[in-house]
């Protein structure tokens, strides 16, 4: 039988993907505004900095880029993936649960008390993004469980109202402060994409990758998950522990994405649907490859970002918010037909 | 003869906490009984039809005999082992339910719908070996769904869906198989090729069947006992020929029946008061009731 998943066909395409995704961040880190000469790269760094500038510029300052891009693209993919899933809901986004806002609340307030010492050798914005997410999921979570215990709608709508509170503040936070303290910001509240430490790069690399593996074990109660609560605990699956993995998990690595990246939007929407459409709703597929895919948009949407206005740099957010509007409107066209369609 | 679900004096209200997962009750007034003190057995590979009027908790029975909800009191019993005592993937292995019609939000194919049903089976990463894809082909085989089985779900009629969602609890392999309303919104011949079936796999695979229905003339031709709901918490439970008289009938549902015998097996045909027959029977059932 062809038409079910095997995990042979499944190790198959992941490994085409990943192909796909190699070449992919080969081609990025080749192009840019300063013309690199492999073969000067290829000779290996020189007995003193700037001594070999191709190489510097391609390893050094390219390369961590894009593999950051891959890391975030990854991570919000994965995270949509699993929260359109368990909120039941195809519009769902990695930010839904109140993810954004928070970040962003926690940046400006560091902005607003002019905190400057550092962590892990990095800005404390990133620090203070992941803080302010984590502590938004987690009173997300508490209120959506004060009013109906397991109730997906309650979540969601605490999530939304939490998200609007907390905009709220930000925009309160921004007319009162000095403008050349919230520039910085602003900035990171359009999503942008730059050079990391690279002891900072490697631990979140370590949890996003942990955490994607985390929740491609609990893909296929996902699947269960689909058809709704009272049909998965008849199929067997421990709704409410399954739940709480994927809520972790994915709130999880999305902090650790907008904590070194930013808001960046749409990523986290159009890449599972768009994987879904291209390979079907299976999630044990739909995660990894939502994930490759994932970094694979990002990569190609940052290296536009780096070199369309080139000598200048967009935020990578304003050229996956370009892309991702449009899809969303025809996705949401194409669900609203399908739902009266169903009636 | 093994009783495979034994229920002994099980009584049941919802509270605002019982919402147990997804169940629409939630808002319910606190603390309405809605089964009171019921005691009953189903024998392996029977087949039990519940019947009864709307709202006295038909499919609450059926959520309670599945570990959806739990009862305030009394005990069920599945298979020799208390209900509350199997973990949620070991019941799954036991009983397998199939729900009024409900369509899930992405577009899986009919082949993967009826693959979920191998889940309480599957290993940490939850791929499914070459024996449960031969349970899924065979089920799909004895639904004769195998011919959509690429199709999405969404884009088949009812009657299809409804088989896909029985493929799917055969593809469960489990010993009890409960369904609420399978025949609800299906025309004649899709209300008897699913009535068909599940005698099929009553008869062959000696499976338990327990379904709510509301077509009493499908549950007398089909079940081997009928356990009869009734609105004032009262119940009956025995074989189809005992449950199934006119009186009982018209008590129970509260409308008239007009009966009709074809040599042992009797049918029933509820009468309103503008129903054209009822001019002509009219003054017998008046004569009767006079009686």
């Amino acid at each position: 039988m062809g038409q079910v998943l095997t995990a042979k066909s499944l190790v198959i395409k992941v490994l085409l993907c990943l192909a796909a995704l190699t070449v992919i961040m080969g081609l990025c880190t080749l192009v840019g505004t300063q013309k690199v000469s492999l073969k000067r790269v290829l000779a290996g760094p020189g007995s003193s900095p700037g001594e070999n500038i191709d190489y510097e510029i391609l390893i050094c300052i390219r390369l961590p880029r894009v593999l950051l891009a891959a890391l975030v693209g990854a991570a919000l993919a994965c995270s949509g993936v699993v929260l359109q899933a368990i909120l039941r809901n195809p519009l769902a986004d990695p930010y839904i649960l109140g993810i954004s806002s928070g970040a962003g609340l926690g940046v400006m307030t560091a902005a607003i008390s002019g905190i400057s010492w550092s962590f892990l050798g990095g800005s404390p914005i990133g620090f203070f993004a992941f803080a302010g997410a984590m502590v938004t999921v987690w009173l997300v979570w508490y209120i959506g469980h004060l009013t109906g215990k397991s109730q997906v709608t309650s979540l969601l709508l605490a999530g939304v109202v939490v998200n609007a509170f907390f905009s709220a503040i930000i925009m309160f936070l921004t007319s009162i402060a000095k403008s050349e303290q919230v520039v910085s910001t602003i900035f990171w509240l359009m999503g942008n994409i730059t050079g990391k430490n690279l002891s900072v790069l490697f631990v979140s690399a370590g949890c996003i990758l942990t955490g994607i593996i985390v929740l491609f074990t609990i893909s296929h109660r996902l699947n269960v998950l689909a058809l709704g609560q009272a049909e998965a605990k008849g199929l067997g699956v421990d709704v409410a522990r399954t739940r709480i993995i994927a809520f972790a998990f994915a709130a999880l690595i999305t902090a650790i994405s907008v904590s070194l990246s930013g808001l960046i939007g749409f990523v986290g929407l159009i890449i599972p649907h768009g994987v879904r459409l291209a390979f079907g709703p299976d999630h044990r597929q739909l995660l990894p490859l939502s994930a490759i895919i994932g970094a694979a948009f990002l990569i190609i949407a940052d290296t536009i970002a780096r070199i369309i206005v080139a000598p200048a740099q967009l935020p990578v957010g304003v050229i996956t918010a370009i892309a991702g509007g449009p899809f969303f409107l025809i996705l949401l066209a194409r669900y609203s037909r399908k739902v009266s369609w169903l009636k | 003869m093994k009783a495979i679900i034994e229920v002994k004096n099980l009584s049941f209200s919802y509270t605002s906490q019982s919402a147990v997962l997804g169940t629409p009750y939630g808002g319910r007034l606190p603390a309405q009984p809605i089964l009171k003190h019921i005691t009953f057995k189903v024998i392996q590979s029977r087949f039990l039809a519940i019947a009864g009027p709307n709202g006295v908790g038909k499919t609450t029975l059926i959520n309670l005999l599945c570990g959806q909800l739990r009862a305030q009191a009394g005990s069920i019993i599945i298979d020799t082992a208390h209900i509350e005592s199997y973990s949620v993937g070991r019941l799954a292995q036991k009983v397998a339910v199939v729900r009024q019609e409900f369509v899930p939000i992405f577009d899986f194919t009919v082949a993967e719908v009826v693959s979920m049903g191998r889940t309480p089976y599957l290993g940490t990463f939850g791929f499914e070996g070459k024996t449960d894809r031969a349970v899924v082909n065979e089920a799909l085989e004895a639904t004769d769904t195998a011919q959509f089985a690429l199709r999405p779900l969404g884009s088949l009629s009812g009657g299809e869906r409804q088989r896909v969602f029985i493929a799917r609890a055969i593809a469960q392999n489990t010993a009890i198989l409960l369904l609420d309303e399978p025949t609800s919104f299906l025309d004649l011949k899709h209300q008897v090729g699913i009535y068909d079936l599940l005698k099929e796999m009553q008869l062959e695979k000696g499976k338990t069947i327990v379904a709510i229905t509301h077509d009493v003339n499908m549950a007398a031709q089909y079940a081997d006992e009928i356990l009869l709901l009734g609105a004032d918490n009262s119940y009956y439970i025995g074989k189809t020929k005992d449950t199934f008289k006119p009186e009982q009938i018209e008590k129970v549902f509260g409308v008239r029946v007009f009966t009709c015998n074809i040599k042992q097996e009797s049918f029933f045909l509820p009468l309103g008061k503008f129903a054209k027959a009822s001019t002509h029977i009219k003054s017998k059932l008046n004569s009767k009731q006079e009686k």
